[in-house]
């Protein structure tokens, strides 16, 4: 072999081991560290909170215990997202879906539905309702972005909050499932919460039904009845303001201390 | 438009199908012609079945009403008492599920006596004997350890049984550990215990200053009552003295920093500019107030009078730029909070809680904010009041008020006083010399006695704790409780409602029924006495711990036990009926024939006019959410007392005195303000403990968890206990959130997670740890320094390192 050719070899293996290192570099960057040999499950994390399996979306994965995998920056964003068990939204389901004059029609399986909904993330009927989302732990000022008038769109509901700006936010409402920590269960509780009344008592076939909850911490009755509210539960006539005019509250469950046995004049004395 | 109404699917259960039908047939007979009733539609709504009642919240010191929901003989749901005073229909998120706190699944239903390798069930008759025994073979190493949580009746009968009983003196509360220093500031500087103000103060202040406070989550309800004001658009200022961030701080506008002990130093700053500045109330100080400096050769509650020149000279040297050395507050921090103070047209209130009284100088502290308030005048007007918080629901009302500490007798009295004894024997109707004059062991020395060796001193042999857990509330616990466990000869007897890190030690565990599983009085911070009633039965053999004591009393009064006897040989606990019959209460069968609460309650009564905490008869207090003594009889009403001291509020000032501080340790109807000097805390950080630990709870659990961990709720948004350190302590470190550390102190170590600026956010060389998770005690770590005239112990400053642990 003359010295030319050694040279020309010796600068094709140059150039073979650059182009790789420089490939190699991009690749690199573009996804670090991803386990290999994941098959079906790949981007899929599963958690258990409550005896009940969730699933979480995200593009790396936190199954290996020997191999915990980065995200890449390119995905923080939704992965931060998943992590609050939020829907990824496509631009097109931002559209808000709140339509105040839609014809309302409820079948009684929606109103079951929206009952169970309810329940999900309530102790019993008239508990503050756990919260489904990280939250800041210091700062409530935020809460009151989203929750002080409510959202709808395709694909995502905020309620509105029912009752009177109250400061501390988190004072009653908790983290469902903490951003921070696993949550397991310490010990069961056979704890049977009141369950939500299916609807009122009429007075007759299509009277106003009664109000079957108390009125108390639920001013706005359109924060539940209203269009951001669950379907099963809406209000066929949203555009009726005054909703007590029709819809009689209980004196005995919004603890009402005026309950007496009406009294009433003695009737005119007959003489005989 | 058209509305598809959901048809109604009546789903009839036997009672409501038997009511419609006679609804029919009724409304068929009344009007025959019509030939149908009307439906009944949703019939069975669940809400319609549910039994509504009023009871105290189970949790904090707070004392919010709840409205208890039960149906078919269980606790359903709950509400905020909108016709509550404390809480105006709000709570907290422990308040709403404190229903379920009844319904873990691992609730104490038998009592169980250790034997080799477990527990064997026994019956409630073998239990009473065996405590019968342990008490009968040496009635004075016998002790009571009891709590700021037994009800107002359960306190008073362990006092009684105890002091009159036994006439032992070894009873004492987990309320040593929580307020002791809050009773002898009050002590110190108006000669009777408990705040002049009360939570009506928060409505009418402008300035609200938390002194190592946290009360966003501590009391949520009371902190909110004050933030909500300010949404409403009142301008209130808010200060948070503290020595970590805290959701507390996030409201408030100034967030004033300081070291460990440095509100001493805050406190002697404040009243020097005041007197240097001229701005302190001459009038108030001159009419209404003596000086007191601490008596160094006798330490005591009176310490040594002063003159204002003394008093001012001890303060020279508290110059604004010599507390910021010593306290970390900047000097014009300081100079802000004395210009406040000396600006008489606003109402200033001060709360403070356990930073304060979990404090080696305590005592010292509570009577510094006693004495700015008097010097500076900001007292005795509603909204200008000096307020402690309890942090139990009956710390005020059983252990201040009835007395259950281990000096102490009921309505203010203590057993060192021969008259205060006389008055107990007469009240008990005793044999005179009944009760012993000394007092008994304080919570730390009654442990440290029971965990050292019999022939080494160790002279308490039988502890019996109630409602509590000092397995994990006990400062330096692998002093003052693990060693029992290696002590055979030692018995410790454990009433609870839920196995916990106390129940792990115990010899003997008695099934305790809780809450509205029994009658019950509590009194909260603000003096307010509340009644409520047993709602639903307790699960299993659980039962009321006033019963488990006067079942114990009986006992002996059956084995011929001297001391369970009166002085007409009855029966200490004797109750009887309308007709004259005597009720054998200590039958568990009988408890419930008469209401042995009202009993002893009407009992107790007696002792409260001594020192003018008058208490309304029971019937009252059935009908109100909760009454504030003094309740006094004015007009055929029983009327209660918003600001006690202060003409016009208090029926016990005489007229044209304006302020009268009535119980004046001088004497002369003056209160004291104290001097007191900073001194250092009990351990600082060093070279090789480099961080001040901090403990504390979280909002969602309370105390040490054993009711709130069972909430699912609860448990779920707070799991477990955490290290929160600073991030650029962690950085440090090379520790990230969620990574293990190893803290360890001089007394012990604990391993748990890192979280770095979450719930509380501590500044450089400073750590806190949570002590509600019963598998990782900070209390391994504490310090067992205590106050030296409340014997409180200090949790908030042990010096600790912190390193990561290794994978």
């Amino acid at each position: 072999m003359n010295p030319e050719t050694g040279q020309k070899f010796a600068y094709l293996i140059c150039f073979a081991v650059i182009s790789v290192t420089v490939a190699g570099y991009f690749i690199g960057l573009q996804s670090p560290m991803n386990p290999i040999g994941r098959g079906e499950d790949q981007g899929a994390t599963r958690y258990r909170v409550a005896g009940k399996s969730q699933h979480q979306t995200k593009n790396s994965n936190h199954q290996s215990a020997d191999a915990i995998a980065a995200t890449r920056y390119a995905d923080m964003y939704a992965a931060l997202l998943s992590r609050s068990q939020t829907r990824r939204s496509h631009l097109k389901d931002l559209k808000s879906s709140v339509d105040s004059l839609a014809e309302i029609t409820i079948t009684d399986s929606q109103k079951q539905f929206a009952l169970a909904m309810r329940q999900q993330n309530r102790a019993f009927n008239g508990a503050p309702p756990t919260i489904p989302h990280p939250v800041e732990q210091l700062s409530t000022q935020t809460c009151m972005v989203c929750h002080g008038n409510g959202v709808k769109t395709e694909t995502f509901r905020v309620s509105k909050m029912s009752h009177q700006f109250l400061a501390n936010c988190t004072q009653c409402h908790v983290e469902a499932v903490p951003q921070n920590f696993t949550a397991t269960e310490f010990g069961e509780n056979t704890f049977v919460g009141l369950p939500a009344p299916t609807g009122g008592a009429r007075a007759f076939p299509n009277a106003p039904p009664t109000i079957p909850h108390s009125t108390w911490m639920r001013v706005d009755c359109m924060s539940c009845h209203g269009p951001t509210g669950l379907h099963g539960i809406r209000t066929a006539h949203p555009w009726r303001q005054n909703c007590q005019q029709c819809h009689a509250p209980s004196s005995k469950l919004d603890q009402v201390q005026l309950d007496a046995i009406p009294q009433f004049l003695p009737p005119p004395k007959i003489v005989k | 438009m058209t509305t598809n109404e959901h048809p109604a699917k009546p789903k009839f259960e036997r009672r409501q199908f038997i009511k419609a039908s006679a609804m029919a047939a009724a409304t068929a007979v009344a009007n025959p012609s019509s030939g149908f009733a009307l439906p009944v539609l949703n019939p069975g709504e669940p809400v319609l079945d549910v039994q509504w009642n009023k009871a105290p919240c189970r949790f904090c010191g707070t004392g919010c009403h709840v409205q208890v929901g039960v149906k078919d003989g269980k606790v359903v749901a709950v509400a905020g008492d909108k016709n509550a005073d404390v809480n105006k229909g709000l709570l907290c998120v422990k308040g709403y599920h404190v229903g379920a706190a009844l319904y873990g699944k691992d609730r104490l239903t038998k009592p169980l006596l250790r034997q080799k390798g477990g527990y064997k069930e026994i019956s409630w008759d073998a239990a009473l004997n065996l405590i019968a025994d342990r008490i009968e073979s040496d009635p004075k190493r016998f002790a009571i350890y009891g709590s700021g949580q037994w009800t107002i009746p359960e306190g008073y009968a362990a006092q009684k049984f105890m002091k009159g009983g036994l006439s032992n003196n070894h009873i004492d509360p987990n309320a040593r550990l929580c307020m002791a220093s809050a009773v002898t500031g009050f002590l110190a500087t108006y000669g009777v215990d408990e705040p002049a103000g009360c939570y009506d103060d928060l409505d009418a202040c402008d300035v609200l200053i938390m002194w190592g406070n946290n009360p966003a989550e501590m009391h949520p309800v009371l902190f909110s009552r004050v933030i909500d004001r300010r949404s409403r658009g009142e301008k209130i200022t808010l200060i948070d003295i503290s020595t970590r961030r805290t959701r507390t701080t996030e409201a408030c506008q100034h967030y004033l920093e300081m070291k460990g002990h440095g509100d001493l130093a805050i406190a002697n700053g404040i009243a020097h500019l005041l007197i240097k500045n001229g701005k302190y109330d001459k009038k108030f100080v001159e009419s209404y107030c003596n000086f007191k400096s601490p008596n160094d050769e006798k330490p005591n509650l009176h310490g040594k009078p002063i003159s204002f020149d003394e008093y001012k000279k001890q303060l020279e040297p508290y110059t604004p730029e010599k507390v910021e050395e010593l306290s970390g507050m900047s000097a014009d921090d300081i100079r802000m909070l004395a210009d406040l103070f000396g600006n008489p047209e606003l109402k200033i209130t001060s709360l403070w809680c356990m930073g304060v009284n979990q404090h080696t100088r305590g005592t010292a502290m509570n009577t510094l904010i006693h004495g700015i308030h008097l010097l500076s005048g900001h007292f005795g007007r509603p909204g200008d009041s000096p307020t402690s918080l309890t942090g139990q629901p009956s710390a005020c009302g059983t252990v201040r008020e009835v007395g259950t500490l281990a000096h102490a007798l009921p309505g203010g009295r203590v057993v060192a006083n021969a008259e205060h004894r006389k008055h107990a024997e007469k009240f008990w109707k005793l044999p005179d010399g009944r009760i012993l004059a000394t007092p008994g062991y304080h919570t730390v020395k009654m442990w440290e006695k029971f965990c050292t060796p019999t022939d080494q001193g160790g002279d308490i042999g039988t502890i019996w704790v109630q409602v509590t857990n000092p397995g994990q509330t006990l400062p330096n616990l692998n002093k003052l409780f693990n060693p029992s466990e290696k002590l055979d000869d030692k018995f410790l007897i454990v009433s609870e409602v839920y196995p916990t890190a106390t129940t792990r030690l115990a010899n003997l565990i008695l099934p305790s029924a809780m809450w509205v599983e029994k009658n019950g009085i509590f009194g909260n911070s603000e003096r307010r006495t509340q009644q409520w009633f047993k709602m639903v039965d307790p699960p299993g053999e659980a039962r009321d711990d006033c019963w488990q004591t006067i079942a114990v009393a009986h006992r002996l009064f059956e084995r011929g036990f001297a001391g369970m006897k009166d002085r007409d040989g009855r029966f200490i606990f004797e109750v009887k009926d309308k007709n004259n019959q005597l009720v054998p209460i200590w039958k568990w069968e009988n408890y419930y024939d008469t209401n042995v609460d009202q009993h002893l309650f009407e009992e107790y009564r007696q002792f409260t006019k001594y020192k003018h905490k008058d208490l309304a008869p029971y019937t009252e207090y059935v009908a109100t959410r909760g009454l504030r003594w003094p309740v006094v009889e004015r007009g055929g009403k029983w009327r209660e007392t918003h600001l006690r001291f202060s003409e016009g509020f208090d029926p016990y000032v005489e007229s044209g005195k304006g302020v009268q501080f009535y119980h004046s340790t001088t004497k002369d109807d003056r209160a004291q303000i104290w001097f007191h000097p900073w001194i250092a805390p009990a351990e600082v950080p060093d070279k090789d403990y480099p961080f001040m630990l901090c403990t504390g709870r979280v909002l969602e659990h309370w105390h040490t968890g054993s009711m709130t961990r069972r909430i699912p709720q609860l448990n779920r948004a707070m799991p477990t206990a955490y290290l929160e350190i600073h991030a650029d302590d962690a950085a440090k470190l090379d520790i990230r959130n969620g990574d293990k550390v190893k803290v360890e102190s001089r007394r012990g170590e604990l391993t748990l997670q890192a979280w770095i600026n979450g719930r509380g956010r501590p500044p450089r060389g400073t750590v806190f740890i949570p002590f509600f998770d019963e598998t990782l005690l900070a209390n391994v770590l504490t310090l067992d320094a205590i106050d030296p005239f409340s014997k409180q112990p200090d949790y908030k400053k042990s010096a600790v390192k912190v390193s990561k642990v290794k994978r």
